[in-house]
C-alpha cells in the first residue's frame, strides 16, 4: 500500500512527518503480518501444556498431603505425575511461550520480516509432538530419572533440529536488519538461542557416557539444570521486560549503559552458578565454592535490572492500572529482583544448612518460574496477540481476574512454602526431633500450596479463554479498545 | 569422573569466551557508544516516545 499525495495533503502542515509515521506503520504491520502464523501456533501450544501442566501439578501437590489419592494408579503415582509437570511446564508451556515471544522481538527489533515462515510451524509441530511423546514416556514409566532431563535421549534429535532452525532464523534476521544497532534484549534473545542447544547436547550425550555416573552426574544435571532457568528462560523474559516496559510507557530506559552492563555480568557469570544444588554433596570443595562464588556475583545483573526498571517506571506507575502487559511484565521484573536476590544468598553455605532439600527450595523454584518468569510471558501474550490477530482482548474484568489470581496464587504458595520449609530444615537438623514431627508440622502449610495451585489454575483457565477467544474472532472486527493504541482503523487498513 | 568435569569446565569457558568475543565484537562495531540512540531505536515516528502502547480492552484513550 502506497501513501497518496491526497493522504499527505490532508495531513499537512507536517507532510514528512506523516510520511514517516506510515511507512513505520506499514513496517510494522508487515512484520507482524509474518510473524502470525508460527508465534500463534507457539503460543497457543504453550497455553495448552500449561493447562495439561496445572492439572498433574495439583495431582502432584495433592499428594503431598494426602499420599493416598490416586495411589492405584502406577501411571499417576508422585514419582510420574511430578516430572510429567515440570517437563510439561518447562518444556511445554514455557519453552514454547518463549520461542513464540523470541521470534516476534527479533522481527520487531530487527525491523524484518520473519523469514523460513513454512518450516518455522513445523518445527512447532515437531516440539508439540516431542513433549507429548516425553509426557507418555515418563507417565509409562520411562523416565530417565534426571531432573530436567527425564525426556528419553532421542529427544534431543527434536530440539536439536528444532534449535539449528531457531538459531538460522535469528541469524538471518539480524544479519538483514534495518536498525543498525543492537537493542540490548537482542543480545538476551541471542545468548538464549545459542547457549541453550549446546546445554542440552551436552547434558543429554555426557548422560549417556559409561564413565558419568554417581557425582559426576549429579555435578551435570545440576549444571545443566540451573543453566536451563539461567541461560534460556531467564534471559527471554528479560528481554522481554526491557522492551515491553518502555515500549508501553513510551519512555526510553533510564540507563542504557547500566542495562549493558547487566547483560555482560549476566553473560560471564551465570554459567558458574549451577553448582550450589551440590551444596553439602560428595564433591571437591573449590567446585561448590566456585559455584557459590558465581551465584554472589549474580547480584551485580539483577541489581542493574532493578534500579533501572524502577527508574524508567517512576512517573508512571498508575498506568499500571490501565494497562495489561505493564501489570504482568513489573510485577514479573519486580519478582526477578527478590527471587535472585534469594537465590544469590540461598547458595551460602550457611543458608543451604537448613534450606537444602526442604519445601524452601521448591518455593524459590515456583517463584522464579511462575511469579517472574510466567508472568512476563502473560504480559507478553497480551501485548503482541492483539497485533498478530488484529483483534481486541474479549474481557478486561477477565484479565484483572488472571492477574489477581496468578499473582495471589504464587505469593500464597511462596510463603507457605518458605515459611513450611525453613522450619523443616531446622526441624530436621535437630536429631531430638523425630521425623514424623517435621512431616506433620508442613502438612498444613502444603494444603495451603494446594489452595495457592487451584488460584493459579483458575488463573489459567481465564487466560486459556482469553486466548481462545481472540484467536476464535474474525479479525478487525471488534475494536472497541485501545490495546492497539495506534490507530487502529488505519492499521486495519494496512494489514487488510 | 575427571572427563565429566572436564566437560562442565571446558563448556563453563566456551560459554565464557563466547561472551568476552562477542563483548569484543560489540565495542569494535561501536555498539556500546551512543546510548540514547540505543535506548530510543524501539520507538519510530508511529510509536513515538510519548506515546503509550497498551490499555486493556474498552478503555476511553
Amino acid at each position: 500500500m502506497s501513501v497518496t499525495a491526497t493522504e499527505i495533503n490532508a495531513a499537512a502542515p507536517d507532510p514528512e512527518g506523516y510520511v514517516n509515521e506510515r511507512v513505520d506503520l506499514l513496517t510494522r504491520v508487515q512484520i507482524d503480518r509474518s510473524c502470525r502464523q508460527t508465534v500463534v501456533w507457539y503460543y497457543a501450544s504453550a497455553v495448552v501444556w500449561l493447562l495439561l501442566g496445572s492439572v498433574f501439578a495439583m495431582l502432584s501437590s495433592i499428594k503431598m498431603h494426602n499420599p493416598d489419592f490416586l495411589a492405584n494408579y502406577e501411571w499417576l503415582t508422585f514419582g510420574r505425575v511430578r516430572p510429567v509437570h515440570l517437563n510439561l511446564v518447562g518444556y511445554g508451556w514455557s519453552s514454547m511461550a518463549a520461542v513464540g515471544t523470541l521470534l516476534w522481538l527479533q522481527a520487531r527489533l530487527c525491523k524484518v520480516r520473519l523469514p523460513f515462515r513454512r518450516v518455522l510451524p513445523v518445527t512447532c509441530v515437531i516440539w508439540n509432538l516431542t513433549v507429548f511423546a516425553g509426557m507418555i514416556a515418563i507417565l509409562a514409566g520411562y523416565s530417565q530419572g534426571i531432573e530436567w532431563l527425564e525426556f528419553p535421549p532421542q529427544a534431543l534429535g527434536s530440539f536439536a533440529f528444532i534449535f539449528v532452525i531457531l538459531l538460522a532464523t535469528s541469524l538471518k534476521m539480524f544479519a538483514e536488519r534495518k536498525v543498525k544497532h543492537t537493542y540490548v534484549s537482542q543480545w538476551y534473545l541471542f545468548a538464549a538461542v545459542i547457549w541453550f542447544p549446546i546445554l542440552y547436547s551436552i547434558a543429554v550425550v555426557s548422560m549417556q557416557l559409561p564413565s558419568v555416573t554417581g557425582a559426576a552426574k549429579a555435578t551435570i544435571n545440576w549444571w545443566f539444570g540451573h543453566n536451563t532457568l539461567g541461560l534460556w528462560v531467564t534471559p527471554v523474559a528479560i528481554a522481554t521486560s526491557y522492551f515491553m516496559i518502555p515500549k508501553v510507557i513510551g519512555k526510553p530506559i533510564h540507563s542504557y549503559h547500566i542495562s549493558l552492563l547487566g547483560f555482560w555480568s549476566l553473560a560471564l557469570f551465570y554459567n558458574w552458578a549451577g553448582t550450589h544444588h551440590l551444596v553439602g554433596g560428595p564433591l571437591p570443595a573449590w567446585i561448590i565454592t566456585v559455584g557459590i562464588v558465581g551465584s554472589m556475583m549474580m547480584l551485580i545483573p539483577v541489581t542493574t535490572l532493578a534500579i533501572n526498571h524502577h527508574l524508567t517506571m517512576i512517573g508512571s506507575f498508575h498506568m499500571l492500572k490501565t494497562s495489561p502487559t505493564l501489570r504482568f511484565v513489573v510485577f514479573g521484573s519486580m519478582v526477578y529482583t527478590l527471587v535472585s536476590a534469594q537465590g544469590c544468598f540461598e547458595a551460602l553455605r550457611s543458608i543451604s544448612r537448613v534450606a537444602h532439600f526442604t519445601h524452601y527450595t521448591v518455593a524459590h523454584a515456583h517463584l522464579g518460574l511462575y511469579g517472574f518468569f510466567s508472568m512476563i510471558m502473560f504480559g507478553a501474550y497480551y501485548y503482541i496477540l492483539p497485533r498478530l490477530t488484529r483483534n481486541e482482548w474479549s474481557s478486561a474484568p477477565l484479565i484483572k481476574v488472571h492477574f489477581w489470581t496468578a499473582a495471589g496464587g504464587v505469593i500464597l504458595y511462596f510463603a507457605a512454602l518458605t515459611w513450611a520449609g525453613w522450619y523443616q530444615g531446622e526441624m530436621m537438623n535437630n536429631a531430638n526431633i523425630p521425623f514424623i514431627q517435621t512431616v506433620e508440622y508442613t502438612r498444613p502449610y502444603l494444603i495451603a500450596r494446594s489452595v495457592g495451585g487451584m488460584l493459579m489454575s483458575i488463573a489459567h483457565i481465564c487466560f486459556a479463554i482469553l486466548v481462545w477467544r481472540i484467536l476464535r474472532t474474525k479479525p478487525v472486527s471488534q475494536f472497541h479498545g485501545p490495546t492497539l493504541l495506534a490507530n487502529p482503523q488505519s492499521e486495519a487498513g494496512l494489514a487488510s | 569422573m575427571s572427563a565429566a568435569y572436564i566437560l562442565i569446565w571446558g563448556c563453563m569457558l566456551l560459554f565464557g569466551c563466547s561472551s568476552i568475543c562477542a563483548l569484543l565484537w560489540a565495542i569494535r562495531t561501536g555498539q556500546m557508544t551512543g546510548s540514547q540512540e540505543g535506548a530510543n531505536s524501539i520507538f519510530d515516528a508511529a510509536e513515538p516516545i510519548g506515546k503509550p502502547t497498551d490499555a486493556f480492552p474498552g478503555a476511553k484513550r
